[in-house]
């Protein structure tokens, strides 16, 4: 899921938990309805919320541990399963090590391993890479991709686009609490009007007129179909060392795309 | 049943594990007892003990009730934790009873020290399945009575600010070390709506320590307690669907 800081990831996301009660109509999770049979729900979903921290007087094996005998794991079944994700994400190093000795990168992957090791039938995952470092985040990936393959349905949300657009089968944009569009990451960037996009100085621009655009101070967002178009942008920029990048669009350009209607935001 | 034996487990273990991992709070809370006992003893000898002994059993279960047990509650709302567990099959009194039995080890601050006494002044010891029966009804009202505050809090950052006050009102100020028999006559009644003071005067009688009013009072204030702090409290715990 991806949306605007307050669009109402967290809030849709507690109610599929059957944590809140919906104001008005209904959801349904695993074809069962919230409202009547949560407790059913419940024994089949977990759920990372969103600023989780882990009980910092455990260690990682221990936090994994406990919370699946929590959720009914006999002792042994949960040493096991806590010692598989300890490896899985890399932590194996600081298994025994208390919570207060741990970087904010190291605890960050418990709480995911505490949910993913869980391996309920459908995980929710609210900004799980939040704060984690482009290794740890790598790991974090590696491990969802690999919980799904496993046949569990991660329902994961983020405002980082480039990690929807890694790891996720189906992208679902919400704005105001609504779906604005929902599709796979790819499909939805290659429904895009245009194909390309340089970054570049305004400074060394003649003419922006024929662009779609996004201001960004000194420097300007250029969205063009095709590569004869950059090829045009750039012959007729005053001074090339202007050019920040060009690269093909993806999934933010779409989320800017679908949100603001297709229309430019502010250039 | 063992599955939820399991679970009641887990969640002792993981809302205990700060009294392990961090046990110089025992040691602390050790020397003040002690300390206070034999202060106690120095002015008031045999019959200040026996009192101690059964306030031990009434403050140590209110604490436990009203700042640990609360407390946890309320930081694992502040926390996440709270949505963390709703969201899976752990169940309202699964959390509930995990969360009691994984903080008991700090009871055992004012139970050591309080049984020590006991054997040290030779106190016929018939009183004690009464008592703990007492602490239990201690714990529920107490942690009823804090979570009831804590959970209308609106912006609920220090906790703790506010369970501690609660906790000295509660059991320094009113006659819990001293005897109600202080009070003037018509004050004696009056102080039986703090509920404290209604758990002490019942603990006396079962230890055969003189009272200050009819236990009945104190009986009728205690259950009027119980009621008002579980429905106070059940309002506004909800176990998800909010």
């Amino acid at each position: 899921m991806l949306d605007l800081m307050v669009a109402g990831k967290t809030t849709t996301i507690k109610i599929l938990t059957t944590i809140l009660r919906p104001s008005k109509g209904n959801a349904e999770v695993l074809d069962l309805n919230i409202l009547k049979d949560h407790k059913e729900i419940r024994k089949r979903i977990a759920y990372l919320p969103q600023g989780f921290e882990i009980n910092r007087n455990l260690t990682p094996l221990e936090s994994i541990k406990w919370n699946l005998v929590l959720r009914g794991f006999s002792l042994s079944d949960a040493k096991l399963q806590a010692k598989k994700w300890i490896e899985l994400m890399n932590l194996w190093s600081c298994r025994n090590r208390t919570g207060w000795t741990l970087s904010g990168g190291q605890r960050r992957k418990v709480t995911v391993a505490m949910v993913l090791a869980t391996e309920a039938d459908v995980i929710f995952l609210d900004e799980p890479s939040a704060g984690l470092d482009v290794e740890a985040r790598h790991i974090t990936w590696r491990v969802i991709r690999k919980t799904v393959e496993m046949g569990v349905t991660i329902i994961l949300t983020t405002h980082n686009m480039k990690e929807a657009e890694t790891i996720a089968d189906v992208v679902i944009l919400i704005n105001k609490g609504e779906t604005v569009i929902e599709d796979e990451p790819q499909r939805l960037i290659n429904s895009l009007p245009n194909r390309y996009k340089v970054i570049v100085r305004k400074n060394c621009l003649t003419d922006i007129s024929s662009s779609q655009a996004i201001d960004l101070g000194d420097r300007i967002i250029l969205y063009v179909k095709s590569y004869r178009k950059v090829k045009g942008i750039l012959s007729n920029l005053n001074d090339l060392t202007g050019v920040i990048s060009v690269e093909k669009v993806g999934l933010e350009d779409a989320y800017l795309h679908f949100i603001y209607k297709g229309g430019n935001r502010d250039a | 049943m063992r599955k939820k034996f399991r679970q009641i487990l887990g969640m002792a273990t993981l809302s205990g594990k700060w009294i392990q991992r961090q046990p110089l709070w025992l040691f602390q809370g050790f020397i003040f007892t002690l300390g206070f006992a034999v202060t106690l003893f120095a002015w008031g000898r045999n019959l200040a003990l026996k009192n101690l002994v059964v306030a031990y059993f009434i403050t140590g279960s209110w604490g436990l009730g009203l700042n640990i047990i609360a407390q946890g509650i309320g930081w694992d709302r502040v926390y996440y934790f709270y949505d963390f567990y709703v969201a899976s099959p752990v169940s309202l009194p699964i959390y509930f009873i995990g969360n009691v039995l994984g903080t008991l080890p700090f009871l055992l601050i004012n139970l050591v020290p309080a049984m020590l006494i006991a054997m040290l002044i030779g106190m016929d010891i018939s009183f004690l399945p009464l008592l703990l029966l007492l602490s239990i009804v201690s714990v529920m009202i107490g942690a009823f009575l804090s979570l009831s505050v804590i959970l209308r809090l609106k912006n609920p950052t220090n906790i703790s600010a506010i369970t501690n006050p609660m906790y000295t009102f509660t059991t320094i100020l009113p006659p819990i070390y001293y005897p109600l028999s202080l009070f003037p006559s018509m004050w004696r009644e009056v102080a039986l709506v703090i509920p404290t003071v209604s758990l002490m005067e019942l603990g006396r009688v079962a230890a055969h320590i003189p009272t200050g009013c009819d236990p009945s009072l104190s009986f009728i204030s205690l259950l009027l307690w119980l009621i008002l702090s579980a429905v106070l409290v059940i309002k506004k715990l909800k176990w998800g669907l909010e």
